[in-house]
């Protein structure tokens, strides 16, 4: 480059016409990003300095835009006419879906009718919809997708310590002297905290990793365990009964700060390490190790994610590690925090939102009539004081006859739901079924209006991430074709119903979230900035980092010890169904697939895949790469296998992102006891190989 | 704390500071090149070079810890020719000039160092594009180590190695099997850090070729 002239530099902006800063729409970390858009496209999306993310992001984030501009996108209206949808005006949509409403609600009155917001969706757009639900539509019956993943964290939260919401901070990694993750695999599902923990486990952190599947971490951790699906229980009892006989019990900690330690004590004679190694088929000599070192240790921060929650028992499992945490007084300090990893970017703030059957904003009761009365006059409508259909209470209701029309946003029921036969059964069933949408997908297959909405990247708002953080988000580009954003439509829906919002934008849907809601008075958009505010907001504008650093948000401020023993999951192999099914998701691709099968991280990964452990997959004649029949008590699907050691004998694995696998047509009915959140995570299961060539299929013996 | 003087600026930073954290908190500017604040110093491109009285070389600001009382230079002399000659050395071997918002153009204009006193050979293209979003352009490679240290220090994937001596020096992924083939985990930290755009967005390569 000799004597070559290098031109000025100008600032990095002049390669595009639209710079923003927003929050990432992929996971509940919360990255911040900046987006930068040449002619109404992103090119590109590089990480800021935010508090979740440090600069970095994970190629969900940087890379996975593309589905943006994708040419399938909804750009128009359809309304269904002959069974066939067709591209209509919005003013036909709209007029349709209000008619449509009023008729139901005029003969069948307004719990015919339900609502479900979306974790995808900003906090403007979640509060906007159950606003719509509750006072135009006049039912509670609003729900959102959190209940099929993180309900029984946010009651089990609400249940020992009193507000639903992570202790801590992501920071309190880097802080911890012991992490322990149970049933979460950060580095795909989360990857920028599994970087951040990968990192701390590096410099020096000792991991505890409990699941069913060898994850990654579990290489650079001290002590991994391995329970049956659906033994979580056990393993958490087990702990704190170790804990408790060694003597690790920060015994000032619970006189101080607790109650209810005494019943739990008593349950906890019956877990001794040789007892939960028979339950949980873990080694009792790991689990007193993993005792002792998060009990000896100065600090120590639980995570926890869907391998937690979506079982039969998920919300007492998180109350037992609430006790253990408890027990040995690592909450509320730097360094010891309770961290639910959320799974969408605004699981936490869809239902902080209100955007839940039975609660308003910041989970406070629907049967609670001061606060209902706060709402009536705020929103000059009278509010039902009856609590509303949780979303598989919806679809039970629609197949029985009661709910009649359904207006949903942002969530692809048919595919992510379990049961999938018993979902498309309700879905048949309804009068109405409207769709906002950013794609056709299996859900719009039944809906008579699909509207056009808007991608993260075309939205205005807020999310809240998994430490309870509101964070900015601004538009990187405008919604394609006719789209508008979810906020728009829903106040326009709103507004034909004759409830009219009088927010122009959603940063006035803030306001009054702010000024109706005590935790989040604080908030405002001039004050979020780029770190964001955890919530509680105090009016002055301090947020909360930390929770419960001298007193737990319940009455009489003592957080709760739940003596809840272990109970066996929902489903358990025998004879016909012999292996146990986990179901998950991959680093490549997003919940349902929606936005990463239109990128690139198709070419990265383009399947959903069985993993089957060497010793089962010898036993059942499979080999890499076959494809194999899986069939559970309610249905059965073809997948590929791939034969590997990250996962136990007994137990298989596979992931729902590809529509064509339909893997949520194998969950049953089986929920969460306090929350009905689905036991995806416990499916037994019979696994075989489809040949192409008949020679491979073994003969299964009959006895002669 | 210990107190410190950035071209007459007092200072006050924490132990263990180092001298291109006093200059940033005196509010001036030292030019870099291999260093990134979400990676440890790591001190090998020598662009950062500041004058210390008594000091009887320029030191490297980003690995030089402060001691109580030191006077700092950021643009005496000798120090800043220093780093004008490492930017000219840096710059002889590229095929072209680095794209103009690209960290090291810039830091050269900053500089105003225009161009190279030095021929010679200069890399040959060659342009790895077979991942879906990452660029690799062998080319541009200046063997600062950011995106190798990207990689192992910020994401934990050590899927890049810097391969090769003296010219030859160069960066590889997965043992040059491209990062489809290695541990990488498509993140981009290594383009989001890297100074040249040598790793870079696919999108933002067409984008610079259309242009």
């Amino acid at each position: 480059m000799a004597n070559a002239t290098i031109p000025e530099a100008p600032a990095a902006e002049e390669r595009f016409d639209r710079v923003a800063a927003t929050t990432c729409g992929y996971c509940g970390v919360g990255c911040r990003l900046e987006t930068r858009a040449i002619d109404g496209r992103i090119v590109s999306i590089g990480p800021l300095d935010g508090p979740a993310n440090h600069g970095h992001t994970c190629l969900k984030g940087r890379f996975a835009h593309g589905f943006s501009r994708s040419p399938d996108r909804l750009r128009t209206p359809l309304i269904r006419e002959d069974g066939e949808l067709r591209p209509a005006s919005w003013e036909e949509a709209l007029g349709r879906i209000v008619a449509e409403l009023e008729r139901v609600k005029a003969a069948h009155g307004p719990d015919a009718i339900a609502g479900l917001a979306s974790s995808r969706a900003t906090n403007e757009d979640c509060y906007a919809m159950q606003r719509l639900i509750r006072a135009a539509v006049g039912t509670n019956n609003i729900d959102n997708c959190s209940r099929v993943c993180h309900s029984p964290t946010s009651f089990a939260l609400r249940r020992s310590f009193g507000l639903s919401g992570a202790t801590g901070s992501f920071d309190d990694i880097d802080h911890a002297e012991v992490g322990v993750l149970m049933g979460v695999n950060p580095t795909q599902g989360h990857p920028v905290v599994g970087a951040r923990i990968k990192q701390a486990a590096l410099r020096g952190c000792k991991l505890i990793t409990i699941d069913p599947r060898r994850i990654e971490l579990a290489d650079y951790g001290e002590i991994h365990l391995a329970p049956r699906p659906g033994t979580n229980a056990a393993v958490a009892l087990g702990l704190c009964h170790v804990v408790r006989r060694e003597g690790l019990v920060d015994e000032a900690f619970v006189a101080e700060r607790t109650e209810g330690y005494e019943a739990v004590e008593e349950l906890l004679e019956g877990y001794d390490p040789a007892a939960v190694e028979e339950i949980a088929g873990i080694p009792a000599a790991d689990l007193e190790a993993a005792a002792r070192l998060y009990g000896e240790a100065a600090s120590g921060s639980l995570l926890w994610g869907l391998g937690v929650t979506e079982h039969m028992y998920g919300s007492e499992v998180v109350q037992l590690l609430c006790n253990l945490a408890m027990m040995t007084g690592k909450v509320g300090k730097p360094g010891s925090a309770l961290l639910p990893l959320r799974g969408q970017n605004n699981v936490q703030g869809s239902s902080d939102m209100g955007a839940l059957p039975d609660t308003y904003t910041a989970y406070r009761s629907v049967e609670d009539e001061e606060v209902a009365a706060t709402f009536e006059a705020a929103w000059g409508a009278p509010l039902s004081r009856r609590k509303g259909k949780t979303i598989p209470q919806m679809f039970d209701a629609a197949v029985a006859g009661d709910l009649k029309a359904m207006y949903i946003f942002g969530e692809d029921v048919a595919q992510t739901d379990p049961d999938t036969a018993h979902v498309i059964a309700a879905m048949e069933s309804l009068e109405f079924l409207v769709c906002q949408e950013i794609f056709l997908n299996e859900t719009t297959k039944y809906a008579d209006v699909v509207l056009p909405a808007s991608a993260f990247l075309e939205k205005e708002g807020t999310f809240i991430n998994a430490e309870r953080r509101f964070q900015a988000v601004e538009p990187a580009i405008d919604p394609p074709g006719e789209a508008r954003t979810d906020f728009e439509i829903i106040g326009e829906v709103s507004r034909r119903l004759g409830h009219e919002t009088g927010w122009e934008t959603p940063w006035d849907a803030l306001d009054e979230i702010a000024r109706l809601t005590p935790h989040y008075a604080g908030v405002s958009r001039e004050r979020l900035g780029s770190q964001g505010l955890q919530w509680p907001v105090r009016p002055d504008g301090t947020d909360s980092p930390t929770l419960y650093d001298t007193t737990f948000d319940r009455p009489g401020g003592r957080g709760h010890f739940a003596p809840l023993p272990y109970k066996a999951p929902g489903d358990a192999p025998d004879d016909e169904f012999p292996l146990v099914l986990v179901t998950g998701r991959i680093l490549q691709h997003y919940n349902a697939g929606t936005m990463t099968r239109r990128t690139a991280n198709a070419e990265l990964v383009d399947r959903d895949v069985l993993e089957v452990h060497p010793v089962d997959a010898a036993r059942l004649w499979i080999g890499d790469g076959d494809r194999v029949s899986v069939r559970s008590r309610v249905g059965r699907i073809e997948v590929e296998a791939k034969v590997t050691d990250r996962i136990e004998p007994g137990h298989v694995f596979t992931t729902f992102h590809f529509p064509e696998t339909r893997t949520n047509l194998l969950v049953g009915q089986s929920a969460d006891v306090n929350t009905s959140c689905p036991e995806y995570k416990v499916i037994a299961v019979d696994v075989r190989p489809i040949s192409e060539q008949p020679s491979f299929v073994p003969v299964l013996a009959d006895g002669d | 704390m210990s107190r410190v003087t950035v071209d007459g600026t007092a200072v006050e930073v924490a132990p263990g500071a180092t001298i291109l954290e006093a200059a940033e908190a005196a509010g001036h500017w030292v030019p870099t090149v291999c260093f990134d604040q979400r990676q440890a110093p790591f001190g090998a491109c020598r662009v950062c070079m500041v004058a210390v009285a008594g000091s009887p070389k320029p030191l490297p600001a980003c690995t030089t810890p402060c001691r109580d009382g030191m006077e700092i230079e950021t643009e005496e002399a000798t120090a800043r020719r220093v780093s004008r000659a490492v930017v000219e050395l840096v710059l002889s071997e590229l095929p072209e000039p680095p794209a103009p918002h690209t960290e090291l153009a810039r830091v050269a204009a900053r500089l105003g160092v225009t161009g190279s006193r030095w021929t010679g050979a200069v890399h040959a293209r060659e342009d790895d594009l077979r991942h879906p979003y990452l660029a690799l352009r062998h080319e541009l490679c200046i063997s600062c180590g950011r995106c190798v240290r990207a990689c192992d220090e910020v994401q934990g994937a050590f899927a890049l190695t810097a391969t090769g001596r003296g010219f030859d020096a160069n960066i590889a992924a997965g043992l040059d099997a491209g990062f489809e083939d290695s541990t990488c985990v498509s993140c981009g930290a290594c383009a989001d850090t890297c100074p040249t755009d040598a790793i870079s967005e696919i999108s933002l390569v067409a984008q610079l070729e259309r242009s």
